[in-house]
């Protein structure tokens, strides 16, 4: 099989054990994104995938071959740090160019292949500049430049879009999105920013602890969350969790909680039904919560509004429901004055059900 | 007058003081360096208006045996800043990025093996050469030399070597570099400061060294200012040749410092992460 395969991959440092068991098989030309809490594993594993960091058991193949153990240059892999980690003495071509260099690559061939990169970061008239003659868009580019001159089978990003402002991260990450259109390579890419993963992600896998909680396209992720955790991790304003009872009355099945009682939407009866317990976690999302009912999934809930911030055509409420804060954000259009307390609705055929003990979804 | 004005001339007073009380041993030295015998010991501190002579340069460069001082010093200090600068910065490396027991109290407890002063060593580095046999005193010295200006070197390297983020040698070992590669091709252009700065400092303190130059080294071995010391004699200490000697020693580390500090360029690793 090609693209990159982890199986049962482990990692500790003497005691510490970080990735217990790990196993994930990523496809040729697939941009997957890792991402997690810190701490969590993930960038370990990239660095693990770069051959940066031995691992302690498991096994790694890149492009159908084993290289647990080769070198990070016979792996065929081109990395992009945090930190850019560009050679502040060389110029920009140099820096481009450098792993052509140490390989042997042919002068003319460098020139070009460096040429066609620069050209297509838009960095043409960079080439002669020192890093420190750069900002910081321009440095993450020189980055990307360098490995994208390797043509490697394999990209790898430890997050790369962490250090430059909001602005200029949504415009990389559009960007970043056409590189591997245009380059049709495989890219493993590590971040704690959910949206970069949500926007840029043919599969998603989130991560915490160093177990794998959810792999699965952006859709996936965000309409189907195996657990709290991703359901909370995924998805902004995040989700909101509140404890709450299974009953059933005449063949409809309801869930109540403090200052709640809602239908279960058809989706989730059968399991709902199945579940071992009546005791479960409903979840919110935010965005699910509207100021009037537009379907008949809609149910009227009251909200304390305790603040409410006012973003353009939505606003987010900071409320309190039955006693428990709950995040919402109504779209209520960008002419409408700030909301209050009062009645809302809320979309229950949106609504996520999970174990109370596990966390796992219903 | 405005206040910038007063206040740089306040500086430059102050500059000048200090430069003063810091270069009028050197004039005197220069100075004397060019005077006969009969104007040194006429007690009259001449500084400026008097009839210079080079006789002084003329005994000591012909007469004495300044050439083979000089070869002996060179040999020792040069032969003691090249291993000193191998050896630390080989230490200092792995202090910096080598993860093992002991790091953090031997990364800090190197430099106070530099606070024992090379005098209190000459007992023991005698008995050291009495007890071996060992017969090379310029070997001998050289050793001593590395041993002493190791703990210095280590230390400042060590400083050097942290401030280069290790990124910049994950990024070459990624990009293809063997380990020579990213030594030599990323670390050390990055370092030439700091080894500029070690070399200038290991070199100075080697060829300044008087008290275990004067016990190790025997007639043939003695180095510049072991030499000059030899014009203390019973008869009287020849102070115009002293001079001429001590002027010529100061000449090899002065050129050697304009050298190595046209390697120190501040900020060298601007630019190699973040923006």
């Amino acid at each position: 099989m090609s693209g990159v395969s982890l199986q049962n991959v482990t990692k500790s440092y003497g005691s510490l054990t970080v990735i217990p068991d790990l196993s994930l098989d990523i496809a040729e030309g697939e941009f997957v994104v890792f991402v997690g809490p810190s701490g969590c594993g993930k960038s370990t594993t990239l660095r693990m995938i770069a051959g940066l960091e031995k691992v302690s058991g498991g096994q790694i193949f890149i492009g159908g071959r084993d290289v647990t153990w080769e070198r990070p240059k016979s792996r065929d892999i081109a990395m992009v740090f945090q930190s850019y980690a560009l050679y502040p003495h060389m110029n920009v071509a140099d820096n481009m160019s450098f792993a052509l260099r140490l390989a042997g690559t042919p002068k003319s061939e460098i020139n070009e292949r460096v040429r066609r990169a620069a050209d297509m970061l838009e960095l043409t008239d960079y080439l002669h500049r020192k890093p420190r003659d750069l900002s910081g868009g321009q440095r993450q580019r020189v980055a990307m430049g360098r490995s994208i001159v390797r043509d490697a089978y394999c990209f790898l990003f430890d997050e790369p879009l962490s250090n430059l402002d909001a602005k200029l991260r949504a415009s990389m990450r559009t960007e970043l999105a056409l590189l591997h259109k245009q380059l049709e390579r495989t890219m493993v890419y590590v971040t704690h920013d959910q949206i970069e993963a949500m926007t840029m992600a043919d599969r998603i896998v989130i991560m915490k602890d160093g177990v794998i909680q959810q792999v699965g396209t952006p859709k996936d992720v965000y309409n189907t969350p195996v657990n709290t955790f991703v359901a909370t991790f995924i998805g902004s304003p995040s989700m909101t969790l509140l404890p709450g009872e299974l009953s059933e009355q005449s063949g409809s099945m309801r869930i109540h909680g403090s200052g709640f009682e809602l239908p279960i939407p058809d989706r989730l009866k059968s399991r709902a039904g199945a579940s071992p317990t009546k005791a479960v976690t409903m979840g919110m999302r935010p965005e699910h919560f509207a100021a009037e009912a537009r379907t008949e999934a809609f149910a009227p809930v009251n909200l304390e509004v305790k603040v409410a911030e006012y973003i353009g055509s939505s606003q987010f409420l900071a409320a309190n429901l039955g006693g428990q804060d709950v995040t919402a954000a109504v779209e209520v259009g960008p002419e409408a004055d700030l909301l209050g307390d009062g009645q809302y609705y809320f979309d229950t055929s949106r609504l996520y059900l999970f174990d109370r003990e596990t966390g796992q979804a219903l | 007058m405005n206040d910038t004005f007063q206040r740089q001339l306040y500086h430059y007073s102050a500059l000048i003081f200090l430069a003063l009380i810091a270069l009028a041993p050197i004039w005197v030295m220069v100075a004397t360096s060019f005077k006969d015998d009969v104007l040194v010991q006429d007690g009259t501190p001449l500084w400026f208006f008097f009839h210079p002579t080079l006789e002084n340069y003329e005994y000591i460069l012909t007469r004495g045996k300044f050439d083979r001082y000089l070869t002996n010093s060179i040999i020792v200090g040069v032969a003691s800043t090249i291993i000193t600068l191998l050896l630390g910065g080989f230490c200092a490396y792995a202090l910096a990025r080598l993860d093992f027991k002991g790091r953090a109290l031997m990364a800090n407890s190197t430099l106070l093996v530099r606070m024992v002063p090379p005098a209190v060593l000459a007992v023991p580095a005698f008995a050291f050469v009495t007890l071996t046999g060992v017969d090379s005193d310029l070997a001998v010295l050289t050793f001593f030399y590395t041993a002493l200006n190791l703990p210095f070197a280590i230390w400042l390297l060590f400083g050097f070597y942290k401030q280069i983020p290790v990124e910049l040698e994950e990024a070459a070992i990624v990009d293809g570099a063997s380990p020579l590669q990213v030594f030599f091709k990323v670390l050390f252009p990055l370092m030439t400061s700091g080894y500029a700065v070690a070399a200038i400092f290991t070199f100075r303190i080697a060829w300044n060294e008087f008290i275990l130059a004067l016990l190790l080294t025997g007639r043939t071995t003695r180095t510049l200012p072991v030499g000059a010391a030899g014009f203390i004699t019973d008869t009287g200490i020849e102070w115009g040749r002293i001079m001429a000697m001590g002027t010529l020693i100061v000449i090899p580390p002065l050129l050697f410092t304009f050298f190595a500090a046209r390697q120190i360029i501040a900020g060298m690793t601007a630019g190699a992460v973040k923006g």
